[in-house]
């Protein structure tokens, strides 16, 4: 199933949109050589921006938590984080 | 330079954490484009070793650092991305890299006067031998840090490509390299 197809089975809600002029003809353009109408093209390209925008917090969400989770550690402790268990050594 | 969209990867147990390690901003950049394609794929071993080494350092600890550590492993086990089973599959692939090469092709780590036991080697040999079977059954590259441990299990993945049809072979991807 197309991404237009699959956007005309959502729900859809009418606004106003003010968009530079420039983003507005090449949207135009674009809905006119795919031959669908130019909010299919419109509402694509929000869904790909709020997708991008939604990748890059959920990336920054797992590096914090991530540094958080290595952080304040020896680096013996950091070993046994990485599974290597060091311990004194037996004497002989 | 390996492009992080072209994952995902299964990621080594030393290899997740010493990208968060990293000092270097390439290597920061490079998870930054790689987490908006994508998860950390690890196997189910990694976390054990992982929560095993929290549960460890807790032990050894008292008071404000035991809240440190506790803190740390639920921020660890909250970021979790796509963890790999143990399956049967794997468990396949990992008896026969384990009966290719019951030892392991390097000494016990040693630090200052700390040393790893033999047991202890031996079975953190296993475990790799475990995460490189995950990543040939999930097919995915490897990105490790380990280099000694996981380039002998892919030689001798390719002297013996019967006893992995259709697998194969373990592509390694280096932390180094990465960037």
């Amino acid at each position: 199933m197309g991404p237009a197809r699959s956007l005309s089975r959502v729900k859809k809600q009418r606004t106003t949109l003010t968009l530079p002029s420039d983003s507005f003809t090449k949207a135009k353009n674009i809905a006119r050589a795919r031959g669908v109408n130019l909010s299919t093209v419109i509402s694509e390209a929000l869904s790909e921006g709020l997708r991008q925008h939604e990748a890059t917090e959920r990336s920054e969400e797992v590096l914090n938590a991530y540094k958080k989770a290595f952080s304040g550690f020896t680096e013996v402790e950091r070993a046994l984080l990485d599974g290597i268990v060091l311990e004194r050594a037996p004497r002989r | 330079m390996i492009d992080p969209a072209s994952g995902p990867f299964l990621f080594d147990t030393s290899a997740e954490s010493w990208l968060e390690r990293s000092e270097d901003s390439e290597f920061s950049r490079w998870m930054r484009v790689y987490l908006s394609h994508h998860f950390i794929h690890i196997s189910a071993i990694t976390v054990l070793e992982r929560v095993r080494g929290y549960s460890s350092v807790w032990q050894r600890s008292a008071g404000q650092k035991r809240h440190l550590v506790e803190s740390a492993r639920t921020q660890y086990l909250g970021a979790l991305g796509r963890v790999w089973p143990l399956d049967g599959a794997v468990a396949i692939v990992g008896g026969e890299i384990m009966a290719m090469l019951p030892h392991p092709p390097t000494p016990p780590r040693r630090a200052h006067r700390l040393t790893e036991s033999r047991q202890e080697r031996l079975a953190r040999w296993r475990f790799d031998g475990m995460i490189a079977a995950t990543a040939l059954v999930a097919r995915m590259p490897l990105i490790h840090n380990n280099a000694a441990d996981f380039e002998a299990v892919r030689s001798a993945i390719e002297r013996s490509p019967g006893r992995f049809p259709s697998l194969g072979p373990l592509e390694l991807i280096r932390c180094a390299s990465l960037a």
